[in-house]
């Protein structure tokens, strides 16, 4: 399986998981509380700025991540437009955009099992109510890993149909893809069987 | 060397896969050290091995590993059976060399730094101290494999299972692995479909359509395979499917 991690090692590293989701969460709710374009233009570009001790190369990706997002952004900045209402569309457009760096800014910085550990202690109070917090912590951090690799199960088909059709691929990978990720999925619970009593 | 292990004990075992049936009414007692399984792709011995590793149950019929169902006691089968996948990629989870290590450290009741600690002083008595942080994805294919053994090891079980382990890999890689798992103590079960790399074995089981077609020490099983091979190879080898 492929991530996110980083080769080298930053400031942000060192922040505990923890308190990095715990900003994630404050940064969301401040960003709820304006709706001043501007303002919320201006968090945007600070989001850069902490990029930039992560390395030219990423900081320079991230536009890259974030054109991930252009679906959402057209669908959310079409129906504003429609509704005659571009600067609220903008607000959306721009607190998503900052949410989404934000979250792969702490996804680039935090090991995984941090992020497990983190997970894992936030849930422990529902242990009382008999949940499995372990297996549950477990699948969310899961669940996070396989971003990259899905993403990468991606480009790796793309690049084998560009191999054979000189057509673009668009929608006709969305089927094989899906069907890469039970097939990671089946291998990634295999994997955890082999050494983990917990599945 | 002492018996590391009671032994592998499979009695009339049977495994449907969708509507396949890929292994019938198997039985097979394996006490030896050295255990090879030959056998061509699609005769089932992925599956028996993932049978063993108790990572599927039988349909009828009962798997012992050392006496517990691998299956059923998974506490008893991560502390007596370690597999190492033919694909690392398969079995690597973790984003760092070192979480990889640790991680089946801590599902055997480790604490997480204790886990940490023992998996960077394997690295460093294997010469490795520099993987330790090293993101999984900058390793090379060889050097997965490397990595995916040392996490079985680290979990010091008494039988490991191998899958094509040495497929591959590039000459020296193979060379060099094939003596590490030479020098292991441990019961080592090695499926392939390369007969030479189980020449050493003390017992060669050579499985077809999920039968056991010949058993017996290598001198005696390889050269029957070996000529079955050449014979079908003459032919259309790779025509007819699976079910």
């Amino acid at each position: 399986m492929l991530t996110l991690t980083l080769p080298v090692e930053t400031a942000l590293h060192r922040v505990s998981a923890a308190a990095k989701l715990a900003g994630i969460a404050g940064l969301g709710v401040i960003l709820g509380l304006t709706a001043d374009p501007v303002l919320l233009a201006a968090v945007f570009a600070g989001l850069w700025l902490a990029y930039l001790p992560l390395g030219p190369v990423e900081a320079a990706r991230l536009p890259r991540r974030l054109w991930l997002l252009w679906p959402f952004v057209l669908v959310i900045g079409g129906w504003h437009l429609v509704r005659g209402t571009p600067e609220a569309g903008l607000v959306v457009i721009l607190r998503m955009l900052t949410m989404f760096g934000a979250a792969t800014l702490m996804l680039l910085t935090t090991r995984f099992d941090a992020l497990l550990a983190a997970f894992s202690s936030l849930l422990r109070p529902l242990e009382r109510l008999g949940l499995p917090v372990n297996r549950i912590a477990l699948a969310l951090a899961m669940a996070v890993r396989f971003i990259p690799v899905l993403t990468q199960r991606a480009s790796d088909l793309a690049e084998a149909w560009r191999a054979r059709s000189a057509r673009k691929a668009r929608h006709r990978l969305l089927v094989p893809l899906a069907i890469a990720a039970l097939d990671e999925a089946d291998h990634a619970a295999e994997a955890l069987r082999a050494r983990s009593a917990l599945v | 060397m002492a018996d590391p292990s009671s032994g592998i004990e499979i009695a009339a075992a049977s495994v449907v896969l969708g509507d396949r049936p890929v292994l019938t009414g198997l039985s097979l007692r394996l006490t030896e050290r050295r255990i090879g399984i030959l056998g061509r792709n699609g005769s089932g011995k992925t599956t028996l091995l993932r049978l063993i590793a108790g990572l599927i149950a039988p349909q009828t019929g009962t798997v012992r590993v050392d006496g517990f169902d691998p299956f059923a006691d998974r506490r008893a089968a991560l502390a007596g059976i370690g597999i190492l996948f033919q694909n690392p990629d398969h079995q690597i989870l973790f984003p760092t060399v070192e979480e990889e290590l640790a991680f089946g450290l801590a599902q055997q009741g480790l604490s997480q730094s204790e886990a940490l600690a023992r998996a960077n002083a394997a690295l460093a008595s294997e010469a490795r101290a520099h993987w330790a942080k090293a993101p999984v994805t900058s390793l090379s294919q060889g050097q997965r494999h490397y990595l995916c053994l040392m996490a079985v090891l680290l979990m010091a079980p008494r039988t490991i299972l191998l899958d094509e382990p040495l497929a591959g890999l590039d000459l020296p890689t193979q060379a060099r692995l094939a003596r590490r798992f030479a020098a292991l103590p441990q019961r080592l079960v090695t499926i392939t479909h390369d007969p030479a790399s189980v020449g050493d074995c003390d017992r060669v089981i050579w499985l077809d359509a999920g039968r056991i077609a010949a058993d017996g020490p290598p001198s005696r099983v390889i050269p029957l395979y070996t000529a079955e091979m050449a014979r079908i190879g003459a032919t259309d080898a790779d025509a007819d499917l699976a079910g």
